[in-house]
């Protein structure tokens, strides 16, 4: 239903959290009561959610009598507005109430009330009436830029990536230069479903490639658990990344090193952060996060379009696997190269998580772990240097799970490893669908079962 | 039972130049809420009165006129702190010379307050901004007192000061 009089999607700066609007209602007899509250949420055209946190005569009122009118004022301009509103339900789990609770987790934390604010509920009201309110107002300091626009040059970008690789570069990197939001991760999310692991990023001088999230801990964990987005304006300590990966490595008794051992690339202190889940085909496909040293950097404007924009990456994902591999040439072997020169390197290989070590050094572990020791063993064995994915798929040896994996994102996620971790083997893409394995030094394999 | 009464450091910081909002309500309950330029308190810390700008608070006003009832929340915004006052009488009483002077007062101590959080001076000036041919004085008296400043105590009826 549409609101009379103006709507609520042309006042949406008013609902950041970032002037307080002040809340009257009415008890049942007759006596009127008026608060300041920091959130009044944009759920959608014709619908608000204020944050029910106590018991207090606000609440009492509107469960006596659902009319409430609020009193905005718009951060910028100071323009005045009164919303008439109906009290409708409340929501108390689900993608509203996480949007809402992280974000008062912001707001709270850059007001020093950390263990003051706890979110009940989320009630949601119906929008009756948006009156503009007279009053002196000041011209916007500056314009907007057209989010529009920006997603459509950069959807054109997306449009020409024929494989997952430029896709993903593609993407982060169109979001620095047109969506100027140059702080930004993919992630995918593992086959098990229980975690996500990092597979592009852009602006942070450790790629963080192959570092592991957990599914529902923090913003990036949330927004892909309820497949909401979630979006903080101020540093909120409860959710830092580095805390929400300890304390759940912590309570799922996993104090193995190897969990974080690849570093997770997010700013140490964020003061806006925000995160969008990868859709497709009804399926969860990852997160697609952004961040930024400075607060209030991201508004409804720029979560929408982070949203379509997480659309497109979904369904390209999704339409690039179904691309045919290039034409078989299933085990076809290069000329026998001469013996390498140089010490071998020692690569060990658990299979109990298949881990991979190069000498000493961690390289990756799970899913591209397992590849990467089929790859070299393949190699040591049969002189290979040259694969296609498809043999990969089918591997016997490498039981890869079905369809759900994104066995291209592996193999993204191995190659930037082995270019950041290892000047003497690199893998290459040679035509679409295929692999080359280069060894610029002899390797002694050693597997290392499980005791 | 005793009156209902402010004390000195009440009085105080509600004259100093914080957020004020104030709601009553219609015949059919339904709120009307609009914001506050100016406050003053009698000497006996119970008789309150408001200014308000009547292009602002048509509503207001009118449901004062009928419902008699008042609410008024007073926040500093850069301590968080929050009173709110209720009365059962309110009315509008015409305006004492100098409350145009109070209410221009009132704005540009609320942008001091403002300017240290961030907020630039012509948007800080602007949200108690009014007309000074639109003022309008509503006067009651206090009622109840709440501490509502944000935490577990918010809510609590505070006894005469």
């Amino acid at each position: 239903m549409m609101t009379a009089g103006r709507s609520l999607d042309a006042i949406r700066p008013c609902l950041e959290g970032a002037v307080p609007a002040a809340i009257a209602t009415c008890g049942a007899d007759g006596t009127p009561n008026v608060t300041l509250v920091s959130q009044v949420h944009y759920v959608d055209a014709s619908h608000v959610a204020l944050s029910f946190q106590f018991f207090n005569k606000t609440r009492e009122n509107i469960l006596a009598n659902p009319q409430v009118t609020v009193f905005l004022l718009h951060p910028q301009t100071s323009a005045r507005y009164r919303l008439a509103l109906l009290y409708r339900r409340t929501e108390t789990a689900g993608p509203l109430f996480e949007s809402m609770k992280a974000k008062l987790a912001g707001i709270a934390s850059n007001a020093g009330m950390s263990e003051v604010f706890r979110l009940r509920g989320a009630d949601v009201y119906q929008v009756l009436d948006v009156e503009h309110v007279p009053g002196v107002e000041v011209p916007p300091a500056q314009c907007p830029p057209c989010h529009i626009a920006r997603l459509r040059q950069l959807s054109q970008r997306l449009a020409g990536c024929s494989d997952l690789a430029s896709l993903l570069e593609q993407c982060l990197e169109g979001l620095a230069s047109q969506l100027e939001m140059p702080q930004a991760m993919i992630l995918l999310l593992d086959s098990q479903g229980q975690k996500l692991y990092t597979v592009a990023s852009h602006g942070y001088p450790l790629s963080g490639v192959g570092s592991e999230f957990p599914l529902g801990r923090g913003i990036i964990g949330v927004a892909a658990q309820f497949r909401t987005p979630i979006r903080i304006a101020h540093m909120a300590s409860e959710y830092a990344y580095s805390r929400v990966i300890h304390e759940h490595l912590a309570e799922a008794g996993l104090g193995n090193r190897l969990e974080t051992e690849i570093a997770f690339p997010g700013l140490a202190e964020p003061h806006s952060q925000l995160s969008v889940p990868i859709l497709a085909a009804g399926r969860l496909l990852g997160v697609l996060h952004v961040e930024s040293a400075e607060p209030h950097r991201f508004g409804y404007d720029q979560e929408d379009g982070l949203m379509s924009l997480a659309s497109l990456l979904g369904a390209s994902i999704l339409a690039l696997q179904q691309v045919v591999d290039g034409p078989a040439e299933e085990g076809a072997a290069l000329p026998l190269a001469a013996p390498l020169p140089g010490a071998p390197l020692t690569v060990r290989y658990y299979p109990a998580n298949s881990s991979v070590f190069l000498g000493e050094d961690y390289l990756i572990k799970g899913v591209a772990g397992a590849i990467f020791w089929r790859l070299l063993s393949l190699h040591v064995e049969e002189q290979r240097s040259e694969f296609s994915n498809r043999e990969l798929r089918i591997d016997p040896a490498l039981k890869l799970p079905e369809l759900d994996d994104n066995l291209e994102a592996r193999l993204i996620l191995l190659q930037r490893r082995l270019a950041e971790r290892s000047r003497d083997i690199v893998l290459q893409k040679c035509g679409r669908g295929r692999l080359r394995l280069l060894l610029k030094r002899p390797v002694l394999l050693q597997q290392i079962a499980a005791r | 039972m005793t009156a209902t009464t402010l004390n000195d450091e009440q009085v105080r910081f509600i004259e100093s130049g914080v957020s004020i909002s104030a709601a009553s309500r219609d015949v059919r309950r339904v709120p009307s809420v609009s914001k506050v330029v100016g406050c003053r308190v009698a000497t006996d810390r119970r008789q309150i009165t408001l200014l308000v700008d009547a292009a602002q608070a048509g509503q207001l006003l009118r449901d004062v006129e009928v419902s008699k009832a008042l609410a008024v929340v007073f926040c500093l915004p850069s301590s968080h702190r929050t009173l709110q006052l209720k009365g059962r009488d309110a009315h509008q009483v015409a305006l004492a010379p100098g409350d145009a002077e109070l209410a221009a007062r009132h704005r540009d101590a609320f942008a001091e307050d403002l300017l240290p959080l961030g907020y630039a001076l012509p948007f800080a000036r602007a949200t108690h901004e009014f007309q000074q041919e639109q003022l309008r004085a509503l006067c009651f008296t206090l009622s109840d007192l709440f501490e509502q400043t944000p935490g577990p105590n918010a809510g609590s009826r505070l006894e005469q000061g």
